[in-house]
């Protein structure tokens, strides 16, 4: 019989792996390269607006196919881009409810730490909303999670343990403690910034 | 197949939930506020003596979200532990666990309340050791490590066992950094105290000293690589009566070696105020002894 331990690695590694399907690497003009999250099978891709810069933009999915892609939207204060490739099929994750997040409750980032590719990191969301305090965003609406995430894991998933997605990775205040973009705040980027026809495409998908 | 980390996942945020009413914020300094944690119902706070910058107009922000005017019980900087009074009633102090069941490796959550909300982060026991000194000479019944990630404003919050029961207020302050948990034993003696006294009753010399390496010639006589050299002597203070000068070096205090700074202050306690001990020091090159009566200092 398995130990408790052992089925919690099981159930970490599931919602990683599960999860990893949809995690891609944004190459943008002569940055460094960060982490997004496929939000759509026909190829929107969200990352953070600091992963997008000038120039041209590459998405490399889990498999390895590198696609040209372009920039539909772009939200320097929510700190969010929306990137579209030409793609279908690509495997998306479920929405799940980042307003309902409590402190001490676990989580789980993907992404690129210094450029090594797909790595997991799991910890527990610190607090969200206005309890934050002493964030260099005040007034933004975000989640602190306890995650050692490092520069390549802007743009990632943040997950829950259901394996729903909950966040978009975005900075890092200090080595155990980052935040992230809740997904209810990534879902009003995209009704307002994409407008109807493809906003409601990349809302079907939730 | 995740039910297990779904459970880990409630409990962890059930702990949190269940503990929120006896987390508090403390607004005591211009910065960031700091936590605290609820002592006795009828307004007992326990925080960190290190975020009580100021006396008055101290603060307290409770989980039903009043905040509340606290006075300054007393406060213990070698513990950095400070007790406030809050002007409130029927809070729910924390559960406490019971000694020696804190284990290393065991999941803990640190939490805090900065702001209006409660906050958590979670760790490992990383270390216990035995009892210590800290370097202002203050007795911390055990050494209990984690490395859950100090938030700002954490200090002074709890550190929760996997059962919902406080460890102890968490603190950065004592030891280099590093987040230390002042455990249940040491925060109810000096609670006690500070309850009966107001203060916890400190040895006093009235000198400063710092760590200095001795010349070749007496590290071989003596048989140790540093003394304390001191840097001011208090005119009327028991140090300045026993005749020491700023520039003699303490190599000994009533026979012990002095290396260290801590090795000086953990012979101050306060049961022994007012005995005369024996001062080794080094003046001129000279190994010489005085005399000095221990004096009292409330802190």
């Amino acid at each position: 019989m398995a130990t408790a331990l052992q089925e919690l690695n099981g159930g970490i590694a599931s919602v990683a792996q599960a999860a990893s399907r949809s995690l891609v690497q944004v190459r943008s003009g002569r940055r460094g390269a960060g982490a997004g999250t496929i939000w759509h099978a026909d190829g929107l891709i969200l990352t953070n607006a600091h992963v997008v810069g000038r120039g041209d933009h590459e998405v490399e999915l889990p498999d390895g196919t590198r696609l040209p892609a372009r920039v539909l939207a772009y939200d320097a204060a929510r700190d969010l881009a929306a990137l579209l490739v030409a793609a279908s099929g690509l495997p998306t994750i479920p929405l799940g409810d980042s307003r309902s997040l409590q402190p001490g409750q676990f989580v789980m980032a993907l992404g690129h730490p210094w450029g090594r590719r797909g790595a997991a990191t799991a910890g527990v969301v610190i607090g969200i909303g206005d309890g934050l305090v002493e964030t260099p965003f005040r007034g933004r609406d975000l989640i602190a999670v306890a995650l050692p995430l490092r520069p390549g894991n802007s743009g990632g998933p943040l997950l829950d343990v259901a394996g729903r997605l909950v966040g978009i990775n975005a900075m890092v205040t200090g080595p155990q403690v980052a935040f992230a973009v809740p997904v209810h705040v990534a879902v009003a980027f995209l009704k307002e910034s994409l407008g109807s026809r493809e906003g409601e495409a990349a809302l079907a998908a939730g | 197949m995740t039910d297990v980390l779904a459970n880990v996942s409630n409990d962890l945020a059930a702990i949190v939930a269940a503990a929120s009413p006896g987390v508090v914020r403390v607004e005591a300094r211009r910065r960031l506020p700091a936590s605290g944690i609820v002592w006795s119902a009828d307004g007992l706070i326990v925080t960190a003596h290190h975020v009580v910058e100021q006396e008055e107009e101290v603060k307290v922000g409770l989980a039903d979200g009043r905040t509340v005017p606290a006075s300054l019980v007393g406060r213990d900087p070698t513990t950095d532990i400070a007790l406030l009074r809050a002007q409130a009633s029927g809070l729910t102090p924390l559960p406490w666990a019971e000694p020696d069941t804190a284990k290393v490796g065991h999941l803990v959550l640190a939490l805090g309340r900065p702001g209006p909300s409660v906050l958590a982060t979670l760790g490992v026991v990383s270390a216990l050791g035995e009892g210590w000194r800290t370097s202002l000479g203050g007795r911390i019944d055990r050494l209990l490590q984690t490395d859950a990630a100090m938030y700002p404003g954490f200090s002074g919050g709890p550190l929760m066992d996997a059962s919902g029961h406080a460890l102890g207020p968490n603190t950065t302050a004592l030891l280099r950094g590093l987040s230390l948990t002042v455990p249940a034993p040491t925060v109810r003696r000096v609670v006690e105290t500070l309850l009966a006294h107001g203060r916890v009753r400190r040895g006093y010399l009235g000198v400063g000293a710092q760590p200095v390496r001795l010349p070749s010639a007496l590290e071989a006589q003596l048989g140790q690589p540093t003394g304390l050299l001191l840097v001011s002597v208090e005119p009327s203070s028991p140090g300045g009566q026993a005749g020491l000068l700023m520039g003699d070096t303490i190599v000994a205090f009533d026979g012990q070696p002095t290396r260290r700074l801590e090795d000086l202050l953990g012979q101050l306690t306060a049961e022994r105020i007012g005995r005369t001990v024996s001062v080794r020091i080094i003046r001129g090159g000279q190994v010489q002894e005085r005399s000095v009566t221990i004096g009292a200092r409330d802190e």
